[in-house]
């Protein structure tokens, strides 16, 4: 396929989803084996019209991060495995967005994961949850109880007591310690 | 003159004064000059301009100021804990161009470089600050919505600035600056009431975001010589991006300065991550497209900015201040536009109110 017919067929794919004119315009200005390569995992996948925005976004802030072309981001093994693995278009589309955001926010992914085992190894039980902040945009943990007793309360209120120093931990990595 | 101008206007009532006449002198000859009824007018983005903030930065607006001129800073905010700063506009828009200024949005509708011809009135408004409060200390800035110094070579408002500060002793005046435009400060004795700071970023950050800046070496051999010169000194880490090899260039950078100028030395320093409302980041992000800094690991915080996210943004705040608190003399320092429990993770104490810790600026 030359650049032409890659061109009419992005717009062909754009005009279906509906994309918004400036994403057109930032596919289109991409270069040509970044654009076909797009356009080959936007229909492999069947993307939808915000699965196709969010996709374009992320590989481009990445592409300007890492100073690399967008088909290199899309020849990644991650990405290649995707887009040529079994499953269904809509669960893999899913996949693909979430294995972008890891490619986009690496640090991010890490520190979350590591909190997330940090709270699981608490083992609390059910009456309790600890929420992470959204995306670790700010500082504050919430911590639950759920208690339909006074006796259920003060099991809970004793355990969380008993994790009081692996909670301490997550406040303070929340906090930026190491 | 460091910085070029594409064209200058002069609104009516404003040709007879001193800094119109100043500006006429110094710049070059080939620069047009027009007179205009209302600097509004000629301040507003050029239609059918490609970059229509950048173009503002190239046209300098003689205008007189009609609105106050001194004002609490505008980043303030009950959400944060703020450092008492005042800000004196004196100037609008600033002709270096980083890539995250938030100027790109807070002047988007106004863009062009305006200075004040009336901008002495704005003593007059620190006469009654310091008069309707005795006793207290204030630091008083004009490095908020300009630069303090880029344009000081064709506008010499710094000498005027120093005499007056320099004979109130309440009063401490911040020239606040990325670039190395200090040789009016040289020759005038600030008395001990003004200090110049600088903006201090990375190598990294300097070539990838701050356009037509002086580069981070010549802020810090600036810094030496204002020192030498009986000035006091701060430095901002603001703001301070948190790039792959961030933590290691920011340390760098730190030691660098601690080579040329002691602690001791240093009245004080501030530290901001980088932050950036969703329009701000769209404008941005327009205006420097391939900038790798402008994508970074931010997420949408609470306060409706993208800033990085919080664990590796405080470890970074962490980082800077253990460096200067090892440096064998405490520095005082505080945080930009963050609340009051960031400041206990980063420096282990609560914040003191705004009010204390702007006393406790001025008299660093």
């Amino acid at each position: 396929m030359n650049a032409d017919e890659t061109d009419a067929q992005i717009r062909e794919v754009a005009n279906e989803r509906r994309l918004p004119s400036s994403h057109l315009d930032r596919w289109l200005a991409m270069d040509p084996p970044s654009r076909a390569a797009v356009l080959d995992i936007a229909r492999i996948l069947h993307l939808r019209t915000g699965q196709l925005v969010t996709a374009l976004d992320i590989v481009e802030e990445i592409s300007v991060r890492d100073q690399i072309t967008v088909v290199a981001i899309l020849d990644r093994p991650e990405i290649r495995r995707i887009a040529s693995g079994s499953g269904s278009a809509p669960s893999r589309a899913s996949a693909l967005l979430e294995a972008l955001r890891t490619l986009r926010y690496p640090l991010l992914k890490r520190m979350q994961e590591q909190l997330r085992s940090e709270v699981s190894a608490l083992k609390l039980p059910r009456g309790i949850s600890i929420d992470l902040p959204k995306d670790l945009g700010s500082d504050e943990l919430t911590v639950s109880l759920r208690a339909r007793s006074g006796a259920e309360l003060a099991h809970l209120l004793d355990t969380l007591d008993r994790s009081r120093s692996g909670l301490t931990r997550i406040v303070e990595m929340l906090g930026g310690k190491k | 003159m460091k910085f070029e101008l594409d064209a200058v206007y002069v609104e009516r009532g404003c040709e007879d004064s001193a800094l119109a006449a100043r500006v006429l002198r110094a710049i070059p000859r080939d620069v047009p000059v027009t007179h205009v009824d209302d600097a509004r007018e000629a301040s507003r983005p050029a239609s059918g301009a490609r970059d229509p903030f950048g173009a503002g930065k190239r046209r300098l607006v003689v205008s007189h100021r009609k609105t106050p001129f001194l004002m609490p800073c505008p980043a303030g905010s009950s959400k944060f804990a703020c450092c008492g700063y005042l800000v004196l506009t004196l100037a609008s828009n600033c002709p270096m161009d980083c890539s995250y200024c938030f100027l790109q949005e807070y002047l988007a509708d106004n863009p062009a470089f305006q200075v004040y011809a009336n901008y002495t009135d704005s003593f007059d408004e620190l006469d009654r600050l310091i008069a309707n409060s005795r006793g207290r200390s204030f630091r008083v800035g004009t490095g908020e919505i300009a630069d303090s110094l880029a344009f000081d070579s064709i506008t010499g408002i710094s000498r005027d600035l120093i005499d007056f500060f320099g004979s109130h002793e309440n009063l401490t005046l911040e020239l606040k600056t990325k670039t190395d435009e200090i040789e009016n400060l040289l020759d005038v004795d600030p008395r001990g009431r003004v200090l110049v700071s600088w903006t201090l970023s990375t190598d990294a950050v300097y070539r990838s975001s701050e356009h037509l800046t002086a580069s981070p070496a010549a802020r810090i051999a600036a810094a030496r010589a204002v020192l030498d010169a009986g000035y006091r000194v701060a430095f901002h880490f603001d703001p301070l991006i948190a790039y792959p090899d961030a933590e290691r260039d920011y340390l760098l950078l730190i030691d660098e300065l601690l080579d040329v100028i002691s602690p001791k030395q240093i009245s004080f320093i501030s530290m901001g991550g980088l932050r950036m409302t969703p329009r701000l980041r769209g404008a941005a992000r327009s205006r420097f497209p391939d900038d790798p800094m402008l994508c970074g690991e931010d997420v949408l915080a609470s306060d409706g900015r993208f800033r990085t996210f919080t664990p590796l943004r405080l470890n970074l705040y962490r980082t800077l201040a253990h460096r200067f608190k090892k440096a064998g003399a405490e520095v005082p320092a505080y945080l930009c536009m963050e609340p009051a429990s960031v400041h206990e993770h980063v420096f282990g104490a609560v914040p003191a109110r705004p009010a204390t810790i702007g006393e406790r600026l001025a008299r660093a």
